[in-house]
Protein backbone atom coordinates (compact mmCIF):
# COMPACT_ATOMS: atom_id res chain seq x y z
CA UNK A 1 0.00 0.00 0.00
CA UNK A 2 2.70 2.49 1.24
CA UNK A 3 4.94 2.14 -1.70
CA UNK A 4 2.27 2.28 -4.23
CA UNK A 5 1.13 6.05 -2.71
CA UNK A 6 4.77 6.07 -3.03
CA UNK A 7 4.36 5.50 -6.97
CA UNK A 8 1.63 7.68 -7.44
CA UNK A 9 3.28 10.80 -5.57
CA UNK A 10 6.78 10.24 -5.91
CA UNK A 11 8.64 11.98 -3.87
CA UNK A 12 11.13 15.01 -5.24
CA UNK A 13 12.14 17.23 -2.57
CA UNK A 14 15.58 17.44 -1.58
CA UNK A 15 17.78 18.74 1.16
CA UNK A 16 20.41 20.76 0.53
CA UNK A 17 23.24 21.66 3.07
CA UNK A 18 20.49 21.59 5.42
CA UNK A 19 17.71 23.69 3.29
CA UNK A 20 14.68 21.63 2.73
CA UNK A 21 13.13 21.96 -0.50
CA UNK A 22 9.62 20.55 -2.06
CA UNK A 23 11.29 20.25 -5.32
CA UNK A 24 14.77 20.18 -6.90
CA UNK A 25 13.98 22.96 -9.04
CA UNK A 26 15.80 26.46 -8.30
CA UNK A 27 15.27 30.18 -10.12
CA UNK A 28 18.72 31.26 -10.97
CA UNK A 29 20.24 33.96 -9.57
CA UNK A 30 20.23 37.04 -12.51
CA UNK A 31 17.27 35.84 -14.23
CA UNK A 32 14.65 35.29 -11.54
CA UNK A 33 15.31 39.43 -10.37
CA UNK A 34 14.75 39.93 -6.77
CA UNK A 35 11.97 36.99 -6.76
CA UNK A 36 8.30 38.67 -7.15
CA UNK A 37 9.23 40.02 -10.93
CA UNK A 38 7.15 36.58 -12.12
CA UNK A 39 4.33 36.33 -9.97
CA UNK A 40 1.62 36.67 -12.64
CA UNK A 41 2.96 34.55 -14.59
CA UNK A 42 5.46 31.12 -13.24
CA UNK A 43 3.99 28.46 -11.02
CA UNK A 44 5.57 29.42 -7.81
CA UNK A 45 4.52 26.00 -6.52
CA UNK A 46 7.14 24.20 -8.25
CA UNK A 47 9.77 26.24 -7.66
CA UNK A 48 11.93 24.73 -4.78
CA UNK A 49 14.04 28.14 -3.56
CA UNK A 50 14.70 31.41 -5.40
CA UNK A 51 18.50 32.63 -5.35
CA UNK A 52 17.99 36.30 -5.90
CA UNK A 53 20.45 38.91 -8.08
CA UNK A 54 23.98 39.24 -7.05
CA UNK A 55 24.50 42.07 -4.36
CA UNK A 56 27.25 43.97 -3.51
CA UNK A 57 27.36 46.39 -0.26
CA UNK A 58 26.50 49.29 -2.93
CA UNK A 59 24.21 50.00 -5.47
CA UNK A 60 25.77 49.29 -9.46
CA UNK A 61 25.27 50.43 -12.54
CA UNK A 62 26.01 47.58 -14.09
CA UNK A 63 27.35 47.38 -17.85
CA UNK A 64 26.64 50.27 -20.05
CA UNK A 65 24.28 48.30 -23.34
CA UNK A 66 24.16 47.05 -25.47
CA UNK A 67 24.09 43.73 -22.82
CA UNK A 68 22.46 40.73 -24.70
CA UNK A 69 22.96 39.29 -27.82
CA UNK A 70 21.11 35.77 -29.34
CA UNK A 71 23.72 33.13 -30.43
CA UNK A 72 22.69 29.57 -31.34
CA UNK A 73 20.65 27.99 -28.82
CA UNK A 74 22.75 30.67 -26.20
CA UNK A 75 22.33 33.91 -24.87
CA UNK A 76 25.30 36.20 -24.16
CA UNK A 77 25.28 38.68 -21.55
CA UNK A 78 27.38 41.30 -20.31
CA UNK A 79 25.14 43.19 -17.51
CA UNK A 80 27.54 43.37 -15.12
CA UNK A 81 25.90 43.15 -11.85
CA UNK A 82 23.24 46.21 -12.06
CA UNK A 83 21.74 45.78 -8.59
CA UNK A 84 20.49 47.93 -5.50
CA UNK A 85 22.84 47.28 -2.96
CA UNK A 86 22.27 44.87 0.03
CA UNK A 87 20.54 47.79 2.08
CA UNK A 88 17.52 48.51 0.02
CA UNK A 89 17.53 44.31 -0.84
CA UNK A 90 16.58 44.20 2.76
CA UNK A 91 14.72 46.94 3.01
CA UNK A 92 12.90 46.84 0.37
CA UNK A 93 12.99 43.91 -2.05
CA UNK A 94 12.97 41.31 0.92
CA UNK A 95 9.55 41.65 2.60
CA UNK A 96 7.69 41.35 -0.51
CA UNK A 97 10.22 37.96 -1.73
CA UNK A 98 9.66 36.29 2.21
CA UNK A 99 5.75 36.58 2.01
CA UNK A 100 6.40 34.17 -0.58
CA UNK A 101 7.39 31.38 1.73
CA UNK A 102 9.91 30.13 -0.66
CA UNK A 103 13.57 28.63 0.31
CA UNK A 104 15.91 32.26 -0.44
CA UNK A 105 19.22 31.79 -1.39
CA UNK A 106 20.89 35.26 -1.67
CA UNK A 107 23.82 35.43 -4.17
CA UNK A 108 27.04 37.72 -2.91
CA UNK A 109 29.91 39.56 -4.89
CA UNK A 110 32.64 41.31 -4.26
CA UNK A 111 35.14 42.96 -5.08
CA UNK A 112 37.16 42.19 -1.98
CA UNK A 113 37.08 39.57 -0.10
CA UNK A 114 35.73 42.05 2.72
CA UNK A 115 33.16 42.83 1.01
CA UNK A 116 32.29 38.96 0.76
CA UNK A 117 32.86 38.91 4.51
CA UNK A 118 30.72 41.98 5.19
CA UNK A 119 27.77 41.08 3.26
CA UNK A 120 27.65 37.31 4.96
CA UNK A 121 27.76 38.90 8.11
CA UNK A 122 24.98 41.33 6.81
CA UNK A 123 22.78 38.27 6.05
CA UNK A 124 23.40 36.06 9.12
CA UNK A 125 20.21 35.84 11.03
CA UNK A 126 18.39 37.86 8.51
CA UNK A 127 14.83 36.17 8.70
CA UNK A 128 13.40 34.11 6.14
CA UNK A 129 17.33 33.31 4.10
CA UNK A 130 17.73 29.98 3.79
CA UNK A 131 21.10 30.69 2.37
CA UNK A 132 24.66 32.18 0.56
CA UNK A 133 25.48 31.69 -3.13
CA UNK A 134 28.80 33.35 -3.73
CA UNK A 135 29.42 34.97 -6.77
CA UNK A 136 33.04 33.97 -7.45
CA UNK A 137 32.45 33.37 -10.93
CA UNK A 138 30.92 36.45 -12.91
CA UNK A 139 32.44 37.02 -16.23
CA UNK A 140 31.24 40.78 -16.53
CA UNK A 141 33.45 42.67 -13.60
CA UNK A 142 36.53 43.49 -13.53
CA UNK A 143 37.62 43.49 -10.12
CA UNK A 144 36.36 40.05 -8.07
CA UNK A 145 33.86 38.02 -9.59
CA UNK A 146 35.61 35.58 -11.86
CA UNK A 147 39.28 36.55 -10.77
CA UNK A 148 38.07 34.78 -7.57
CA UNK A 149 36.61 31.28 -8.36
CA UNK A 150 39.69 30.85 -11.45
CA UNK A 151 41.69 30.24 -8.91
CA UNK A 152 41.30 27.65 -6.73
CA UNK A 153 43.49 29.23 -3.62
CA UNK A 154 41.64 32.15 -3.96
CA UNK A 155 38.15 30.18 -4.31
CA UNK A 156 39.33 28.69 -1.17
CA UNK A 157 40.06 31.70 0.56
CA UNK A 158 36.89 33.71 0.28
CA UNK A 159 34.98 30.88 0.91
CA UNK A 160 36.62 30.34 4.42
CA UNK A 161 36.23 34.10 5.14
CA UNK A 162 32.11 33.50 4.32
CA UNK A 163 31.90 30.52 6.13
CA UNK A 164 33.51 32.71 9.34
CA UNK A 165 31.11 35.13 8.77
CA UNK A 166 28.13 33.29 9.14
CA UNK A 167 26.13 30.29 10.19
CA UNK A 168 24.10 30.12 6.95
CA UNK A 169 24.45 27.26 4.47
CA UNK A 170 27.61 28.68 2.08
CA UNK A 171 26.83 28.00 -1.55
CA UNK A 172 30.08 28.83 -3.83
CA UNK A 173 29.21 29.28 -7.91
CA UNK A 174 31.87 28.21 -9.37
CA UNK A 175 32.99 29.33 -13.12
CA UNK A 176 33.53 26.86 -16.01
CA UNK A 177 36.07 28.83 -16.90
CA UNK A 178 38.99 26.71 -15.09
CA UNK A 179 40.86 23.66 -16.37
CA UNK A 180 40.18 21.51 -13.41
CA UNK A 181 37.41 22.13 -11.84
CA UNK A 182 38.04 18.70 -9.44
CA UNK A 183 40.83 21.32 -7.70
CA UNK A 184 38.59 24.35 -7.23
CA UNK A 185 35.53 21.90 -5.93
CA UNK A 186 38.02 20.35 -3.87
CA UNK A 187 39.36 23.36 -2.59
CA UNK A 188 35.92 25.11 -1.36
CA UNK A 189 34.55 21.80 -0.02
CA UNK A 190 37.79 21.41 2.09
CA UNK A 191 37.33 25.45 2.73
CA UNK A 192 33.62 24.91 4.39
CA UNK A 193 31.32 25.29 1.69
CA UNK A 194 28.49 23.35 2.34
CA UNK A 195 27.02 23.09 -1.39
CA UNK A 196 28.30 24.18 -4.58
CA UNK A 197 26.66 25.92 -7.80
CA UNK A 198 28.17 24.91 -11.11
CA UNK A 199 28.44 26.96 -13.75
CA UNK A 200 27.86 30.15 -14.06
CA UNK A 201 28.14 31.58 -17.53
CA UNK A 202 30.67 30.67 -19.92
CA UNK A 203 32.86 33.51 -21.14
CA UNK A 204 32.18 34.37 -25.14
CA UNK A 205 31.47 36.72 -27.64
CA UNK A 206 30.02 37.86 -31.20
CA UNK A 207 30.63 40.39 -33.66
CA UNK A 208 28.79 42.48 -35.89
CA UNK A 209 30.68 41.63 -39.17
CA UNK A 210 29.44 44.70 -40.85
CA UNK A 211 29.95 47.50 -38.38
CA UNK A 212 33.14 45.55 -37.15
CA UNK A 213 31.90 46.34 -33.37
CA UNK A 214 31.59 43.42 -30.98
CA UNK A 215 27.62 42.36 -29.98
CA UNK A 216 27.98 43.90 -25.96
CA UNK A 217 29.52 47.00 -25.26
CA UNK A 218 31.75 45.43 -22.95
CA UNK A 219 33.27 42.95 -25.51
CA UNK A 220 33.32 39.76 -23.61
CA UNK A 221 30.15 38.59 -21.98
CA UNK A 222 28.93 35.30 -20.58
CA UNK A 223 26.99 32.48 -22.62
CA UNK A 224 23.90 30.57 -20.91
CA UNK A 225 21.09 28.54 -22.26
CA UNK A 226 21.58 25.08 -24.20
CA UNK A 227 24.43 26.21 -25.81
CA UNK A 228 26.49 25.26 -23.06
CA UNK A 229 24.27 22.48 -21.09
CA UNK A 230 26.86 19.97 -22.32
CA UNK A 231 30.03 21.65 -20.87
CA UNK A 232 27.82 21.65 -17.58
CA UNK A 233 27.04 18.59 -17.27
CA UNK A 234 30.71 17.41 -18.18
CA UNK A 235 32.00 19.62 -15.35
CA UNK A 236 28.79 18.23 -12.73
CA UNK A 237 30.27 14.72 -13.24
CA UNK A 238 33.53 15.63 -12.64
CA UNK A 239 33.25 17.73 -9.82
CA UNK A 240 30.62 14.84 -8.21
CA UNK A 241 33.37 12.10 -8.79
CA UNK A 242 35.51 14.43 -6.37
CA UNK A 243 33.03 16.44 -3.47
CA UNK A 244 30.84 14.78 -0.79
CA UNK A 245 28.94 17.80 -0.42
CA UNK A 246 25.78 18.48 -2.15
CA UNK A 247 25.68 20.10 -6.07
CA UNK A 248 23.46 22.28 -7.47
CA UNK A 249 23.97 21.84 -11.17
CA UNK A 250 22.92 25.01 -13.69
CA UNK A 251 23.06 25.18 -17.52
CA UNK A 252 20.29 25.77 -20.41
CA UNK A 253 17.94 23.41 -18.32
CA UNK A 254 14.66 23.40 -20.15
CA UNK A 255 13.35 19.97 -19.77
CA UNK A 256 12.76 17.07 -16.85
CA UNK A 257 14.83 15.29 -19.13
CA UNK A 258 17.71 18.08 -18.65
CA UNK A 259 17.26 18.00 -15.19
CA UNK A 260 17.79 13.97 -15.24
CA UNK A 261 21.20 14.02 -17.18
CA UNK A 262 22.44 16.88 -14.11
CA UNK A 263 20.63 14.66 -11.38
CA UNK A 264 22.48 11.60 -12.53
CA UNK A 265 25.76 13.17 -13.28
CA UNK A 266 25.54 14.25 -9.25
CA UNK A 267 23.38 17.27 -8.82
CA UNK A 268 21.26 17.03 -6.23
CA UNK A 269 19.51 19.87 -7.43
CA UNK A 270 19.37 22.35 -10.71
CA UNK A 271 19.06 26.27 -11.43
CA UNK A 272 16.62 27.46 -14.18
CA UNK A 273 17.73 30.42 -15.59
CA UNK A 274 17.97 31.68 -19.59
CA UNK A 275 14.59 29.09 -20.48
CA UNK A 276 12.25 30.63 -17.90
CA UNK A 277 12.72 33.73 -19.93
CA UNK A 278 11.81 31.22 -22.75
CA UNK A 279 9.26 30.00 -21.31
CA UNK A 280 7.61 30.93 -18.03
CA UNK A 281 5.97 27.57 -17.84
CA UNK A 282 8.88 25.41 -17.80
CA UNK A 283 8.75 25.19 -14.22
CA UNK A 284 5.16 23.28 -13.97
CA UNK A 285 6.49 21.72 -16.85
CA UNK A 286 9.87 20.17 -16.05
CA UNK A 287 7.79 19.70 -12.18
CA UNK A 288 5.45 17.42 -13.79
CA UNK A 289 7.84 15.39 -16.06
CA UNK A 290 10.21 14.34 -13.28
CA UNK A 291 7.01 12.62 -11.35
CA UNK A 292 5.97 11.26 -14.87
CA UNK A 293 9.57 10.01 -15.32
CA UNK A 294 9.90 8.61 -11.43
CA UNK A 295 6.58 6.95 -11.62
CA UNK A 296 7.66 4.86 -15.13
CA UNK A 297 11.00 4.09 -13.80
CA UNK A 298 9.84 3.44 -9.99
CA UNK A 299 11.89 5.83 -8.50
CA UNK A 300 10.14 6.35 -5.57
CA UNK A 301 12.41 9.71 -4.43
CA UNK A 302 14.56 11.35 -7.22
CA UNK A 303 17.49 12.19 -4.62
CA UNK A 304 18.11 8.21 -5.44
CA UNK A 305 19.02 8.97 -8.73
CA UNK A 306 21.83 11.88 -8.01
CA UNK A 307 24.86 10.23 -9.12
CA UNK A 308 23.33 7.20 -10.80
CA UNK A 309 24.66 7.32 -13.96
CA UNK A 310 25.61 4.03 -15.55
CA UNK A 311 29.38 4.51 -16.93
CA UNK A 312 29.88 0.98 -17.92
CA UNK A 313 27.74 1.47 -21.45
CA UNK A 314 27.84 -1.93 -21.81
CA UNK A 315 25.86 -3.09 -18.70
CA UNK A 316 21.87 -3.95 -19.02
CA UNK A 317 20.10 -1.14 -17.13
CA UNK A 318 17.62 -1.98 -14.27
CA UNK A 319 14.47 -2.73 -15.18
CA UNK A 320 15.31 -4.05 -18.85
CA UNK B 1 -3.06 40.62 -16.44
CA UNK B 2 0.10 38.99 -18.68
CA UNK B 3 -0.49 35.84 -19.80
CA UNK B 4 1.52 33.57 -22.40
CA UNK B 5 -1.13 33.25 -24.97
CA UNK B 6 -1.18 30.50 -27.74
CA UNK B 7 -1.88 32.06 -31.07
CA UNK B 8 -2.80 31.32 -34.64
CA UNK B 9 -1.10 33.32 -37.41
CA UNK B 10 -3.98 33.73 -39.58
CA UNK B 11 -3.06 36.18 -42.39
CA UNK B 12 0.14 37.80 -43.40
CA UNK B 13 -0.04 41.05 -45.78
CA UNK B 14 2.30 42.11 -47.51
CA UNK B 15 3.13 45.79 -46.94
CA UNK B 16 6.69 45.70 -48.93
CA UNK B 17 8.94 43.32 -50.18
CA UNK B 18 10.69 42.69 -46.45
CA UNK B 19 7.71 43.83 -44.23
CA UNK B 20 4.73 42.01 -43.20
CA UNK B 21 1.24 42.77 -40.98
CA UNK B 22 1.18 39.13 -39.38
CA UNK B 23 -2.39 38.78 -38.07
CA UNK B 24 -2.84 36.50 -35.04
CA UNK B 25 -6.38 35.49 -33.79
CA UNK B 26 -6.06 34.83 -29.75
CA UNK B 27 -8.08 34.88 -27.06
CA UNK B 28 -7.57 37.71 -24.53
CA UNK B 29 -3.99 39.41 -25.84
CA UNK B 30 -6.14 41.49 -28.99
CA UNK B 31 -8.44 43.21 -26.39
CA UNK B 32 -6.18 43.60 -23.03
CA UNK B 33 -3.20 45.72 -24.73
CA UNK B 34 -3.04 49.40 -24.33
CA UNK B 35 -1.05 51.53 -27.64
CA UNK B 36 2.40 50.98 -26.83
CA UNK B 37 2.77 47.76 -25.06
CA UNK B 38 4.45 44.57 -26.48
CA UNK B 39 4.14 40.91 -26.42
CA UNK B 40 7.75 38.41 -26.26
CA UNK B 41 6.44 36.29 -29.12
CA UNK B 42 8.55 32.87 -29.14
CA UNK B 43 9.42 31.39 -32.62
CA UNK B 44 8.43 28.02 -32.88
CA UNK B 45 10.44 25.04 -34.16
CA UNK B 46 13.17 26.71 -34.07
CA UNK B 47 15.64 26.03 -30.94
CA UNK B 48 18.64 27.64 -32.45
CA UNK B 49 16.37 30.82 -32.07
CA UNK B 50 16.20 31.07 -28.73
CA UNK B 51 14.92 34.14 -27.43
CA UNK B 52 11.71 35.63 -27.96
CA UNK B 53 11.48 38.93 -29.58
CA UNK B 54 9.40 42.05 -28.41
CA UNK B 55 6.96 43.58 -30.56
CA UNK B 56 5.01 46.84 -30.29
CA UNK B 57 1.06 45.43 -30.77
CA UNK B 58 0.25 47.22 -33.97
CA UNK B 59 -3.55 46.83 -34.11
CA UNK B 60 -6.09 44.57 -33.22
CA UNK B 61 -10.12 44.68 -33.88
CA UNK B 62 -12.95 43.40 -32.25
CA UNK B 63 -13.42 39.96 -33.33
CA UNK B 64 -10.49 38.41 -31.66
CA UNK B 65 -7.16 39.17 -33.91
CA UNK B 66 -4.42 41.31 -33.06
CA UNK B 67 -1.44 42.46 -35.53
CA UNK B 68 2.38 42.56 -35.16
CA UNK B 69 4.50 44.86 -38.20
CA UNK B 70 7.52 42.23 -38.27
CA UNK B 71 10.35 43.15 -41.36
CA UNK B 72 13.09 40.77 -41.93
CA UNK B 73 16.48 42.85 -40.23
CA UNK B 74 17.97 38.94 -39.73
CA UNK B 75 17.20 35.20 -39.88
CA UNK B 76 15.23 34.97 -36.89
CA UNK B 77 12.33 37.95 -37.73
CA UNK B 78 12.89 36.03 -41.28
CA UNK B 79 11.61 32.91 -39.91
CA UNK B 80 9.22 34.66 -38.08
CA UNK B 81 7.75 36.76 -40.97
CA UNK B 82 7.65 33.33 -43.35
CA UNK B 83 5.75 31.23 -40.69
CA UNK B 84 2.96 28.98 -42.21
CA UNK B 85 -0.72 30.10 -42.01
CA UNK B 86 -2.25 28.25 -39.42
CA UNK B 87 1.26 28.37 -37.44
CA UNK B 88 0.66 28.45 -33.41
CA UNK B 89 2.72 31.38 -31.50
CA UNK B 90 3.10 32.00 -28.14
CA UNK B 91 3.22 35.59 -27.10
CA UNK B 92 4.04 36.78 -24.16
CA UNK B 93 2.19 39.99 -23.26
CA UNK B 94 0.60 42.75 -22.19
CA UNK B 95 3.91 44.00 -21.20
CA UNK B 96 5.40 47.37 -20.42
CA UNK B 97 4.00 51.10 -20.40
CA UNK B 98 1.80 52.32 -22.72
CA UNK B 99 1.17 56.30 -24.64
CA UNK B 100 -0.85 58.56 -22.77
CA UNK B 101 -3.49 59.85 -24.42
CA UNK B 102 -3.18 63.55 -24.98
CA UNK B 103 -5.21 66.43 -22.99
CA UNK B 104 -8.12 67.41 -24.85
CA UNK B 105 -6.79 70.93 -25.64
CA UNK B 106 -4.09 68.88 -27.24
CA UNK B 107 -3.66 68.19 -30.47
CA UNK B 108 -1.58 64.50 -31.19
CA UNK B 109 1.50 64.90 -33.53
CA UNK B 110 2.80 61.64 -34.58
CA UNK B 111 6.58 60.58 -35.91
CA UNK B 112 7.11 57.64 -36.99
CA UNK B 113 10.33 56.24 -38.91
CA UNK B 114 9.97 52.72 -40.57
CA UNK B 115 8.45 49.64 -38.38
CA UNK B 116 8.55 52.29 -35.76
CA UNK B 117 4.95 53.55 -37.11
CA UNK B 118 3.35 50.02 -35.27
CA UNK B 119 2.08 51.04 -32.15
CA UNK B 120 0.41 54.15 -33.19
CA UNK B 121 -2.28 52.30 -35.69
CA UNK B 122 -3.67 50.84 -32.33
CA UNK B 123 -3.13 54.50 -30.75
CA UNK B 124 -4.40 56.76 -33.40
CA UNK B 125 -7.48 53.72 -32.74
CA UNK B 126 -8.22 55.16 -29.34
CA UNK B 127 -8.31 59.04 -30.63
CA UNK B 128 -10.37 57.96 -33.43
CA UNK B 129 -12.64 55.89 -31.11
CA UNK B 130 -12.82 59.75 -29.06
CA UNK B 131 -13.35 61.85 -31.91
CA UNK B 132 -10.05 63.22 -31.71
CA UNK B 133 -7.63 64.12 -34.69
CA UNK B 134 -3.87 64.25 -35.13
CA UNK B 135 -1.53 64.67 -37.44
CA UNK B 136 0.85 61.61 -38.76
CA UNK B 137 4.91 62.31 -39.90
CA UNK B 138 5.81 59.42 -41.40
CA UNK B 139 9.33 59.17 -42.41
CA UNK B 140 11.54 56.56 -44.59
CA UNK B 141 14.43 56.06 -46.95
CA UNK B 142 12.11 55.64 -50.23
CA UNK B 143 8.32 55.23 -50.41
CA UNK B 144 8.58 51.09 -49.72
CA UNK B 145 9.18 52.47 -46.38
CA UNK B 146 5.93 54.07 -45.59
CA UNK B 147 3.36 51.42 -44.39
CA UNK B 148 -0.11 51.73 -43.23
CA UNK B 149 -1.10 55.21 -44.78
CA UNK B 150 -4.10 54.48 -45.74
CA UNK B 151 -5.33 52.81 -42.36
CA UNK B 152 -4.00 56.24 -40.65
CA UNK B 153 -6.19 58.16 -43.32
CA UNK B 154 -8.95 56.31 -42.70
CA UNK B 155 -8.55 56.84 -39.18
CA UNK B 156 -8.62 60.60 -39.77
CA UNK B 157 -5.48 61.11 -39.23
CA UNK B 158 -3.20 64.04 -41.37
CA UNK B 159 -0.93 61.85 -43.19
CA UNK B 160 2.39 63.85 -44.12
CA UNK B 161 5.47 61.77 -45.62
CA UNK B 162 8.67 62.58 -46.26
CA UNK B 163 11.54 60.04 -47.95
CA UNK B 164 15.01 60.51 -48.38
CA UNK B 165 15.64 59.55 -51.81
CA UNK B 166 12.37 61.99 -52.53
CA UNK B 167 9.94 58.92 -53.68
CA UNK B 168 7.22 60.07 -52.29
CA UNK B 169 6.59 63.03 -50.14
CA UNK B 170 8.75 66.04 -49.07
CA UNK B 171 12.03 64.85 -50.04
CA UNK B 172 14.26 64.54 -46.52
CA UNK B 173 13.80 63.71 -43.30
CA UNK B 174 10.39 63.06 -41.46
CA UNK B 175 12.36 65.86 -39.01
CA UNK B 176 12.32 68.51 -41.67
CA UNK B 177 8.26 67.67 -41.41
CA UNK B 178 8.10 68.40 -37.47
CA UNK B 179 8.07 72.61 -37.33
CA UNK B 180 5.36 72.84 -39.62
CA UNK B 181 3.58 70.54 -38.10
CA UNK B 182 3.99 72.06 -34.71
CA UNK B 183 2.29 75.38 -36.48
CA UNK B 184 -0.58 73.87 -37.84
CA UNK B 185 -1.33 71.84 -34.60
CA UNK B 186 -2.83 74.34 -31.92
CA UNK B 187 -0.56 72.81 -28.42
CA UNK B 188 0.90 70.21 -30.30
CA UNK B 189 1.62 66.79 -28.03
CA UNK B 190 4.37 64.89 -29.49
CA UNK B 191 4.63 60.77 -30.03
CA UNK B 192 7.44 59.08 -31.41
CA UNK B 193 8.85 55.65 -32.64
CA UNK B 194 12.10 55.29 -34.80
CA UNK B 195 15.28 54.90 -35.32
CA UNK B 196 17.64 56.17 -32.80
CA UNK B 197 19.16 59.23 -34.30
CA UNK B 198 15.71 60.10 -35.78
CA UNK B 199 14.34 60.19 -31.78
CA UNK B 200 16.94 62.11 -30.88
CA UNK B 201 17.05 64.69 -33.57
CA UNK B 202 12.96 64.70 -32.75
CA UNK B 203 13.70 65.43 -29.39
CA UNK B 204 16.19 67.94 -29.77
CA UNK B 205 13.41 69.92 -31.67
CA UNK B 206 11.01 69.76 -28.83
CA UNK B 207 12.55 70.00 -25.69
CA UNK B 208 13.07 74.01 -26.56
CA UNK B 209 9.44 74.64 -27.59
CA UNK B 210 8.06 72.64 -24.14
CA UNK B 211 6.18 70.09 -26.12
CA UNK B 212 5.31 67.20 -24.28
CA UNK B 213 7.20 64.30 -25.89
CA UNK B 214 6.78 60.13 -25.22
CA UNK B 215 8.92 57.85 -26.91
CA UNK B 216 8.92 54.51 -27.61
CA UNK B 217 12.39 52.60 -27.49
CA UNK B 218 12.88 49.73 -29.09
CA UNK B 219 15.92 48.07 -27.34
CA UNK B 220 16.99 44.36 -27.81
CA UNK B 221 15.32 42.29 -24.77
CA UNK B 222 15.90 39.11 -23.25
CA UNK B 223 12.96 38.10 -20.88
CA UNK B 224 10.31 40.95 -21.30
CA UNK B 225 9.49 40.72 -17.34
CA UNK B 226 12.16 42.90 -16.03
CA UNK B 227 14.53 40.10 -14.96
CA UNK B 228 17.31 39.98 -17.60
CA UNK B 229 18.44 43.74 -17.39
CA UNK B 230 19.63 43.31 -20.85
CA UNK B 231 17.26 46.43 -22.16
CA UNK B 232 18.05 48.83 -20.07
CA UNK B 233 17.81 52.67 -21.14
CA UNK B 234 19.48 55.47 -19.19
CA UNK B 235 17.45 58.15 -18.06
CA UNK B 236 16.56 61.07 -15.22
CA UNK B 237 14.41 59.79 -12.24
CA UNK B 238 12.08 62.36 -10.85
CA UNK B 239 14.66 62.94 -7.90
CA UNK B 240 17.24 64.43 -10.45
CA UNK B 241 19.28 60.98 -10.49
CA UNK B 242 20.48 59.27 -13.94
CA UNK B 243 20.33 55.42 -13.81
CA UNK B 244 19.60 52.40 -16.02
CA UNK B 245 15.97 51.64 -15.74
CA UNK B 246 14.39 48.89 -17.82
CA UNK B 247 12.41 49.29 -21.43
CA UNK B 248 10.43 46.24 -20.52
CA UNK B 249 9.03 47.16 -17.42
CA UNK B 250 9.46 50.74 -16.46
CA UNK B 251 9.65 51.39 -20.70
CA UNK B 252 9.21 51.25 -23.58
CA UNK B 253 7.09 54.56 -23.32
CA UNK B 254 9.20 57.20 -21.59
CA UNK B 255 8.86 60.59 -21.33
CA UNK B 256 11.26 61.98 -23.48
CA UNK B 257 13.10 64.72 -21.51
CA UNK B 258 13.78 61.72 -18.91
CA UNK B 259 16.08 59.70 -21.28
CA UNK B 260 19.90 60.71 -21.79
CA UNK B 261 20.09 60.51 -25.32
CA UNK B 262 23.82 61.44 -25.05
CA UNK B 263 24.16 57.60 -23.45
CA UNK B 264 22.60 56.03 -26.10
CA UNK B 265 24.32 52.92 -26.99
CA UNK B 266 23.05 52.95 -30.80
CA UNK B 267 23.84 56.58 -32.64
CA UNK B 268 23.13 54.80 -36.05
Amino acid sequence: MTSRVSQKHPDLSVEIAGIHMKGPLIAASGTFGYGTEYLELADYEAIGAIAVKGLYLEPRDGCRPPRIWETPSGMLNAIGLQEVGIKRFLDEKLPRLRELQKSILVNICGSSVEEYGELARLLDNVEGISGIEMNISCPNVHEGGILFGCDPDMAAYVTEVVRKATSLPVIPKLSPNVTDIAAVARKVESAGADAVSLINTMPAMAIDVETRKPRLANVVGGLSGPAIRPIALRLVYQASQVLSIPIIGIGGISSHEDVLEFVLAGASAVQIGTMGFVDPAVWRRTLDGLSDYCRRHRVHALRELTGGIIADVTAVPPGW
Amino acid sequence: MIRDESVELVERQALSSDAYLLHFRSESLFESFEPGQFTMVRLPEVPEFLLRRPYSFCDADSEGRFSLLVKEVGRGTRALARLPLGTDVSCLGPLGSAFALPSPEHTPVIVAGGVGIAPFVAFSRALHRDGRRGIVLLGGRSRSDLYLQEVFKALDMDVRCATEDGSYGRKGLVTDLLNEAFGDARLPALYSCGPSSMLRRVAEIARPLSVPHEVSLERRMGCGMGCCLGCVVYVRTKEGVSEYVRSCSEGPVFEADAVCWEHDPYPL
